[in-house]
């Protein structure tokens, strides 16, 4: 090698670098990416999602030829939940992406104060902050159809049966990921401690520990408590479940966040684990758009799904429903700004008037799969309510009818924390002039 | 030919200790710089200064900081990404306390924050050595993380549990938060990177840098003649510290603008580790060159099929990315055992005798 070669490699090496970084896009479709993670720790229980999240949307491609006659091209970015790659997958898509699912706090975090500037907007389906329903301060985010405080909510309205002053005096425990994802449902939940005269116990599972929790169930067994709340995800999971079963503790008295309850983690303890119960805003089961995904997109052999029997389980159809919130947000701005290929901040104005219905969803053949809600410019969330799922040994069950966060005690706790977000990173935009219509 | 060097007389020994004693030397620096300074800014995309040059620069400088302490002192830390952590947090602190002060004295202050941790935890380092110390300055990288973790203090009680930048102004010029430019930030860095770049530079060449590298070679004969292997030692700590934490300031403040404390958990410093080896121990400019091998190299091959039009699958890409960035990681260690920087010096040395080796 030369010593021009050499300049000429390192001269190259930063023209190939600049030349990159805007994929062209035809006309006519319009760019979904989804910061997906296929890889890395978290992608067992990435990959069920993910395949719901495309699947849906390559089936109205095929199906309907796209959104309103526009094809949807739901590309995916591979994070492998990596912080670092999340910022690589951002910068490379957002000059024509029309929204960003950032799939990871970490990531939702860094890339928050990003959209408010490159004005794109951030879908993030039951995850993401919870303060994030006030549309008033977080203009270009959405955590529909329920955030994490609505689900500690709802959890504890499930084990108190309704009536919160009867858990005076019971132990709590909340086994959770130590990481901002596992440590969202405290605030609430302390507050109710304080309010309600029950004993918080947190008990949190370092990312490193996530598959050896003796420690902590050693602490459970000692501290007895009357319920154990899981907020875990990937690895934690499976861990806890398994650790659970072999002490002995309870199965009926211990209930998950939605991350928490994936068939995938359950099928190997089967009989063991019956009575484990997980909150979920999407009930598992037969529905005619299950049927027109096998038909449209895994029987053409368009889908990841390794066999057809992975679309009944709960994340798969979770995907789907996340999917759905996507198009419904596209198909409500079309109809607004009358236009074919919405653009971002058409796209913010459709997420922001989402009205999911029962007859909508009677029309998409979703019937029942998850709860109506509505959005709007001060409630980014819906709040639409979840079902508690039950584990009966093969498969996930409803248990209850549909529970309803207690959003007047979470409102203003949503208030506060929005308000210091936005004090934190000063000078915060807020709405930024954009109107509520 | 192009790389003669007859003809240059050294008349003067202070012209023989020059930096650049090769006219050539000094001229391929210049081109260099010339590329950071004024081609890459006119030219390069919002996407090439996020993703690829700015990250190289700062990950080149955290590469650096190590290498003075484990090529040049040869203490071999594996602590890394706890004190860049500290840096951040410290600047994270500075400017949340005192939202007065300049981002760059922050800045400047936050390295005597890691520094002194730095020392604290370089004090094993009098009694033990080699894998022994490596271990010790592991207990530090999971000692702070943990720290991060649980003294709510350092993240002002944020109930994520994360440290977020606000939008800072230097003189009038916002260069953080999210309405700073990407070339504004990049600026930022890139004059960092220079002045530590040529700070380390001479001082690697001086006094104490000769005074790391007998340590290093053997450290009773540095202490037979004269060396203070306590001195030598723990300032090797502190500076190396110093500039790390200066690097993880950079990382959070000027490219990421958020941080959660798992970010400085041990595979960030074992990528640091790695691009000093690969780079070269003992270099600086190994730094740079490692830094481009392990962290634009990925994200080049990442782009690389959407521009030449083909469409893979993202993750299958991510496993060939790793494929090949691990397979390039051992071909260049067989072929230079010593690093990228050895690597390019044999190149010189070749050119310099071309096209006449005898």
């Amino acid at each position: 090698m030369t010593k021009l070669s050499k300049i000429g490699a390192l001269v190259a090496a930063g023209g190939l670098a600049l030349g990159i970084g805007v994929t062209s896009v035809a006309a006519e479709t319009m760019y979904t990416p989804n910061m997906s993670y296929r890889t890395g720790p978290f992608a067992a229980t990435g990959i069920p999602l993910m395949n719901g999240q495309r699947d849906y949307v390559n089936m109205l491609n095929a199906r309907d030829g796209g959104v309103g006659g526009v094809m949807v091209d739901f590309e995916e970015c591979e994070t492998g939940y990596n912080t670092n790659k999340g910022v690589e997958c951002y910068e490379k898509t957002k000059a024509n992406a029309i929204v960003t699912q950032p799939w990871s706090t970490g990531i939702t975090l860094q890339v928050l104060p990003r959209t408010n500037v490159d004005r794109i907007p951030i879908l993030a389906p039951g995850y993401g902050f919870s303060p994030m329903s006030d549309g008033n301060t977080f203009a270009w985010a959405f955590n529909p159809p329920v955030s994490y405080w609505d689900g500690a909510s709802m959890i504890m309205n499930f084990i108190s049966d309704g009536d919160m002053n009867s858990l005076k005096g019971q132990k709590i425990a909340l086994l959770h990921l130590d990481h901002p994802f596992g440590k969202e449902p405290l605030p609430l939940l302390e507050q109710y401690a304080e309010e309600y005269d029950f004993e918080l116990v947190p008990i949190p599972v370092g990312l490193k520990e996530m598959q050896n929790q003796s420690a902590q169930w050693l602490q459970i067994r000692r501290e007895r408590p009357d319920w154990v709340v899981m907020w875990g995800w990937g690895a934690m999971n499976a861990g806890a479940l398994t650790e659970a079963v072999k002490t002995r503790f309870p199965m009926d008295k211990f209930v998950g966040v939605w991350w928490s309850g994936s068939d995938d983690d359950l099928i190997p303890l089967g009989e063991k684990a019956k009575g484990y119960k997980s909150i979920s805003w999407n009930v598992p089961g037969d529905y005619p758009v299950i049927d027109a995904i096998k038909e449209h997109v895994v029987d053409a052999g368009n889908s990841m799904v390794e066999e057809p029997a992975d679309m009944d389980k709960v994340f798969y159809q979770r995907g789907v429903v996340m999917s759905m919130f996507l198009v419904e947000g596209i198909k409500a701005a079309q109809e607004h700004f009358d236009v074919g290929a919405v653009n971002a901040e058409q796209l913010r104005w459709g997420l922001e008037n989402l009205n999911i219905t029962d007859e909508l969803l009677e029309e998409l053949g979703m019937a029942g799969m998850t709860a109506p809600f509505q959005t709007s410019c001060s409630n980014h969330t819906g709040h639409g309510g979840a079902w508690m799922l039950e584990w009966d040994g093969e498969k996930f069950v409803k248990a209850s009818d549909l529970l309803k966060p207690d959003r007047a005690s979470i409102e203003p706790l949503e208030k506060e924390k929005a308000a210091e977000y936005a004090e934190n990173n000063a000078p915060w935009p807020g709405r930024d002039g954009l109107p509520c219509e | 030919m192009l790389y003669r060097t007859s003809g240059q007389f050294k008349t003067t020994y202070e012209s023989d200790q020059a930096l650049f004693p090769v006219k050539q030397d000094a001229l391929l620096l210049g081109v260099i710089l010339l590329a950071a300074y004024v081609v890459f800014p006119l030219t390069a995309s919002e996407f090439t200064f996020k993703a690829l040059l700015v990250p190289v620069l700062i990950y080149s400088l955290a590469a650096m900081g190590l290498n003075i302490l484990t090529g040049y002192a040869g203490q071999l830390s594996l602590g890394t990404a706890g004190f860049m952590g500290v840096g951040a947090y410290a600047c994270y602190k500075l400017t949340t306390i005192f939202p007065e002060m300049n981002v760059v004295v922050a800045l400047a202050l936050s390295g005597f924050f890691s520094a002194a941790v730095g020392v604290a935890f370089g004090l094993p380092s009098l009694r033990i050595k080699g894998f022994y110390l490596a271990i010790a300055t592991l207990a530090s990288q999971f000692f702070l993380v943990w720290l991060f973790e649980k003294w709510a203090w350092l993240y002002n009680y944020n109930a994520s549990g994360a440290i977020e930048v606000r939008t800072m102004e230097f003189f009038g010029i916002v260069i953080t938060g999210p309405t700073a430019t990407p070339v504004t930030q990049y600026y930022f860095v890139l004059a960092v990177v220079t002045i530590i770049a040529f700070a380390m530079i001479n001082l690697t060449r001086g006094r104490y840098g000769r005074m790391w590298k007998a340590v290093r070679d053997m450290d009773i004969a540095a202490e037979l003649v004269g060396i203070n292997l306590m001195r030598a030692k723990l300032t090797a700590f502190a500076v190396s510290s110093y500039v790390v934490g200066i690097a993880g300031a950079l990382l959070v403040f000027f490219w990421k603008g958020a941080a959660e404390p798992n970010l400085f958990d041990i595979p960030l410093s074992f990528q640091i580790l790695f691009i000093a080896i690969i780079g070269g121990l003992g270099s600086i400019i190994g730094n740079f060159l490692g830094a481009i091998l392990l962290v634009a190299l990925p994200v080049i091959l990442n782009v690389l099929p959407d521009t030449l039009g083909l469409t893979i699958n993202s993750a299958t890409m991510e496993h060939v990315n790793d494929m090949i960035v691990g397979a390039l990681i051992i071909t260049f260690l067989i072929v230079e055992p010593h690093g990228l920087a050895r690597f390019w010096a044999l190149i010189r040395e070749k050119l310099i005798i071309w096209p006449y080796p005898h």
